[in-house]
Order: C-alpha cells, then structure tokens, then sequence
C-alpha cells in the first residue's frame, strides 16, 4: 500500500471546514495527520504519508447524534463513500450493528484520503470495540470505539480550524495500552513491500511520537504526568495495573529484533520518512521512553498503591 | 569446559557466574526483554536439575523491564518447568543496594559473597596507572591549591600506595621537589611545567579515559546529562572539564560546553561505568577517537579523590582533572588561563 503524502495543515482545514460548524468543536482528530500536524505544523513543505484521516467524535454522550450530523453534511457536500473490502455499500436498518461499515468518506474530486468517523467509548470502557448505530439520511453505518481511545479526549490541542487534534502522548499511550505485547495479527495491506504485524506498526508509532518529541525540543519525561492524570481520570478504577504494564509492549518490541525491524520500516516510510532513523537510533529511544516516562509512571502507580 | 551430566553423560552447556554453598547464581544486566529472562532462568533450571546446584538464583541488574513483568515471567517459568526445579529458582533483582527477591535464610555473608560477584561480573577490569604520574598529580593537586607540605605516610594514604613505590616516585621527581627539614615533600614554587606537560601527555594512560557517543541522532545537551547526574547523587562520581573548571574560577572565558566531562573514583582494580547508562541509555562507548563524544569519563584512581562539593550541589572533580579535561578539550588558552589564575592565587598578597 504506497500511501500519500499530505500536507497536515492543508488536509485538517479542509477535513475542518467540511465539517458542520456546531460538531467542529467535537471532532479530536487522531491518527498519522494529528501527529504530523502537532510536528510539523510549522514546517509548510512537511507531508505526511497516510490515507485515512480518522476523526474521533467526543464525547461518547452525544457521539452518535454528532456523528450522523458530521457523515450527513459530508454527504451533502459531496464526499463519497470509500467502497473497498467488504463493506462497499451502505447498511440498512436490518443489517446488525456489527456487520455495519463505518464511515469512510472520500473528499470530492479526491481520491487519495479519507474520513473514517470513530466514536468516543463509554467512560471506563475495556479494551474491546464496540459499535453502535449511525441513521444517516444516507444509510446506516457503525460508529467504531475502542476503550483507549478515551485517552485521546484528555487535553486535545486545540488548531486554528476549529477541530482538535490528540495530544501525541495520549496518542502513544493508548497505543502501548492496546499493545501490551507482540501479537501475531498482521496488517491487512503491506506497507512499502512488506507485510508489517500491527502491534509492531503501532508500537513503532510510539517511538516515532517519542522521537520526534525530543526533536522538537519537548521531553518525553514530561508524558509521565500527562499520563497518570489521564489514566486516573478515563479509568479511575484500574489506572494502576494500566500504568504497571504500558512499558511491556515497547520492552518486548526492543528484545525483538525482527520486530524492531518491522517497527522501523514502518516508522521510516511513515512519520519519519523525512529523517529516517537507524535500528539502533529507534532502539536508544525505546530505552529513553522506557528510562524517562515508563518507568516512571510504573512507579508512581506502584507507589500510589 | 562444562561438567557432564551425571545421568546422560551429556555436557551441560552451562555454568553459572558463580557458586555459593549450593546457591548458583546468574548475573544477568540490562536484561532486554521475556527472550533474555527465559534463556537466563533455563540455564539455572539445567543446572539445577542436572544435581549441580541445589538452588538457582538469577540476579538481575537494572532490568529493561518492569517489575510486573519480570514477576509476570518468573511465574509462567514456574508453570512450565518440572515443580521440583522450579521451587529451587529464584529471580532476585538488585534495588540500589539490596536485593529484592532472593530466597529466605542465605544470611549476610551470602549477601558479601554476591556483592564481590556482582562487582567481578560487572566491574571493567583495568590496568594499573604509571605511579609516578598518579603521585604527581595529588602533588600537583597540593600545589595549585597552596596546600602545606606533605609527609610521606599522608601521599601513601591518599594515593593508596606502600612507601616503596611512594618513594620511587618522589626520587623520580628529585629536582621538582622540595624537603623540608621535617621530611614533608612539595613540588618546588616554579610551577614544574615540564613534568605538568609530560602527565598531559601520559594522561589517557593515567586516567583510563573512555568516551561515549550518542547513537540516537538527538544528542542531549552536556546540561540535560548533568541534571541527570544530579538525580542519580552519585559520590563517585565528579564534574570535570569546563563545568568543573568554572568551580575553580567562575568567570573563566567559556561559552558552552561541547561535551561533559566527568570523573569517577576508581582506586580498585574494576570500574563500574552503569551509571553511564542512567544518563542516558542513547550513550555507547566508542573507541573511534574520530566519532564526537559526547560524555567523556577519566578514572580516578588513587585512593583519594579530591572531589569537592560545588555550590550547585553536585561534586566538582579536582583542578588537576579539570585542566587535563581542558587540554584534552582543546580549549588551551582557557587551562592556561585557569593555571595562571591559581598560581596567582599562590602568591603571597
């Protein structure tokens, strides 16, 4: 899958101004465009490689009323659906929850992104993903939610669109949450020439927020507190065991070296395509973030115990 | 060479770091990952299981995996192997200077015995300095600080020598020194500009110096490594080069510091430079003298350091490091400057 370089800035003012005016305000973008968008934005050559610009409707109490506003207006404005896969056409009220598409829509007379509208999860959610039903006046689709993407309504950066993107650490956290290890599952299409596993795509993303992080001059042990806050408040119940065990994906992924290799390829055809980084460069900075933030977080759910 | 197992005859393909009254034990450091720990714990259960050992013990050193997991693996360990290796296993892991995890009732000179192996295990072992060059610096030491004369018993202490080599030394020096009638020694009030050059020269030899550059492509920045420093509060371990020389004269001309120089105390015959890897994980040694270092330790290796407490709280390394730390850094004009400054200082007002 050769995916296509975006201009974030470009991208998000259009995403933002298709957007109803009243829902802007409920839209966190997420994903590869909110990275690079957070990264780059002052950088006008910068682009960023990917296809689907996946947009979180928050909060999880009017997700569903938001998100038949957002895909109705798009459909006015003439975004098309994404007919790919399975799921080429539009549901219908027969059709169960679970076998409904979700919103993917391709922007007018464009055909190298689109939307995918995802929605805010219960409060306290697990880990698993859910769906629930969106009655467009165009058919009816699912509104996709994992637990952790909870995370990414903690503190969103506001963007002069109107739209808000996930703050990178909550971004990664939600990834190392979902990860807590190597799984076998593999990317439905290749990346570049190769068949990627998604834990290794996802984990590489966090070493890729955590590098570019430090490019910029922040500092990944800062994402400690961001994160316990944030823990504490999306899962008040189960913060500590969330925060004992967040390091162990990044832990497996650097005593993997097949996987990290996988993880790289990933990153350096993705985030970082414009300043690749070499195995050993992306295993040093899996050892800052476990040294300067992991860890640390481990040890203050330890200690709050 | 592996012993044989007492039953197949087969080698064992293993040994243990070391043996304690039954008690193998396994030093592991920096144990990467579930692949590392399981291959370290099974080369314990061979051993036990093979009648060489009636207990195993892993130890593990600063561990690149949280406590949960390390738990969290230990236990699927036990799940899998035979019960009666596995209730002879043990991971212990190394918290500052303790040990969390080691089986009950082995006692404090267990506790002795696994601190030698864990410092033989991890320790560089190094060679020994030229003795001439380390009595000369604590004399040099003395000297730039107007400091009295001293006895020879004071240089065999702080220096950690017998009187023979001691004695050596000071005969080597003959026309750099001056004896009081009392016999105490000093460096003559002519700063020994020769000998000062020749210990410039030696002082890779004499300090054992290492460097370290960052493989991460974001080098952090010599102020970010001493904050760093400062966390670990390290008593070994002191500010050189141009940090530590400010010690000496804050308004010496010097605009940044392109690395950080430090010093750490190692009058033994091993060194542990671990702490390295607190500052920053990003740092690897290199002996490529072409690669920009970005840390550079120098050994101490006499018995005493001459560290003192600078007012920012962490430890300045003594003016003889830090004017070496100059030349080395190229920064002459800045040593001399310093030098002069505390000859200066020597002079009577």
């Amino acid at each position: 899958m050769n995916e296509p370089a975006l201009s974030p800035g470009v991208v998000l003012a259009q995403v933002a101004a298709a957007l109803p005016e009243d829902c802007r305000d409920n839209v966190i973008i997420v994903g590869s465009l909110a990275a690079g968008y957070y990264f780059f934005r002052d950088d006008g050559e910068a682009q960023v490689r990917t296809k689907d610009v996946d947009c979180l409707i928050s909060p999880h109490l009017t997700a569903v009323q938001k998100g038949v506003t957002v895909a109705d207006r798009l459909f006015d404005a003439g975004w098309t659906i994404r007919r790919e896969g399975t799921f080429t056409e539009p549901g219908t009220a027969e059709t169960p929850e679970a076998d409904l598409p979700v919103v993917r829509l391709r922007p007018p007379a464009e055909d190298g992104w689109f939307v995918e509208l995802l929605g805010a999860p219960v409060p306290g959610a697990g880990e698993g993903r859910a769906f629930s039903r969106l009655e467009t006046r165009h058919g009816h689709f699912g509104l996709c939610s994992f637990g952790y993407l909870a995370l990414a309504e903690e503190r969103p950066v506001e963007t002069p669109y109107g739209v808000h993107i996930a703050h990178p650490a909550m971004m990664a956290l939600a990834n190392l949450l979902h990860h807590p290890g190597i799984g076998g599952e593999r990317m439905s299409g290749f990346i570049g020439t190769r068949e990627i596993k998604r834990s290794n795509k996802d984990l590489g993303r966090v070493l890729a927020l955590a590098y570019l992080t430090e490019a910029g001059g922040e500092e990944v042990s800062d994402w400690t507190d961001r994160w316990a806050e944030a823990l504490q408040n999306r899962f008040p119940d189960r913060w500590r065991g969330l925060a004992a065990r967040a390091g162990s994906g990044v832990e497996a992924l650097l005593g993997s070296p097949s996987d990290l290799d996988e993880a790289l390829h990933t990153v350096n055809t993705s985030l970082l395509a414009r300043r690749p980084l070499s195995v050993e460069a992306l295993r040093v900075t899996g050892l800052r973030l476990l040294d300067d933030a992991l860890r640390p977080l481990a040890e203050r759910a330890e200690a709050d115990a | 060479m592996y012993p044989l197992h007492p039953v197949t005859g087969e080698e064992v393909t293993y040994a243990p770091d070391g043996t304690w009254d039954g008690v193998a034990v396994e030093v592991a450091r920096h144990v990467k990952g579930a692949r590392d720990l399981r291959a370290s714990l099974m080369g314990l259960a061979y051993w036990v299981a093979s009648g060489f050992g009636d207990r195993g013990v892993l130890v593990l050193l600063d561990p690149d995996m949280t406590p949960e997991r390390i738990r969290s693996e230990e236990r699927l360990a036990r799940e899998t192997l035979r019960a009666d290796v596995a209730d002879r296993l043990h991971v212990a892991v190394r918290m500052g200077e303790s040990y969390v995890g080691l089986p009950d009732g082995l006692g404090a000179a267990f506790q002795a015995w696994l601190g030698g192996l864990v410092q033989s295990e991890t320790g560089r072992l190094l060679p020994r300095p030229p003795s001439y060059f380390v009595v000369l610096g604590v004399l040099l030491h003395e000297w730039l600080l107007d400091r009295e004369p001293r006895t020879t018993k004071w240089l065999m202490e702080s220096t950690g020598y017998s009187y023979p080599t001691v004695a050596d030394a000071l005969d080597r020096m003959g026309a750099f020194l001056t004896r009081s009638s009392d016999r105490r020694v000093q460096l003559t009030d002519d700063f020994p500009r020769l000998e000062w050059e020749r210990l410039v020269m030696a002082s890779d030899d004499v300090r054992s110096t290492i460097r370290f550059v960052d493989r991460s492509g974001l080098p952090r920045s010599p102020e970010k490594l001493l904050q760093r420093l400062r966390n670990l509060n390290r008593k070994d371990v002191a500010v050189g080069g141009a940090y530590g020389a400010r010690h000496y004269k804050p308004d010496l001309d010097l605009v940044g510091a392109p690395r950080l120089d430090l010093s750490l105390h190692a009058p033994g015959r091993t060194a542990d430079l671990d702490f390295v890897r607190h500052l920053d994980p990003a740092l690897e040694e290199s002996a490529d003298r072409r690669e920009a270092a970005g840390l550079v330790v120098h050994l101490v290796r006499r018995a005493e350091p001459f560290f003192e407490r600078g007012d920012d709280g962490l430890l300045v390394a003594g003016p003889v490091e830090c004017l070496l730390d100059l030349r080395e850094l190229r920064l002459e004009s800045q040593g001399d400057e310093l030098l002069a400054w505390l000859r200066q200082k020597r002079l009577p007002s």
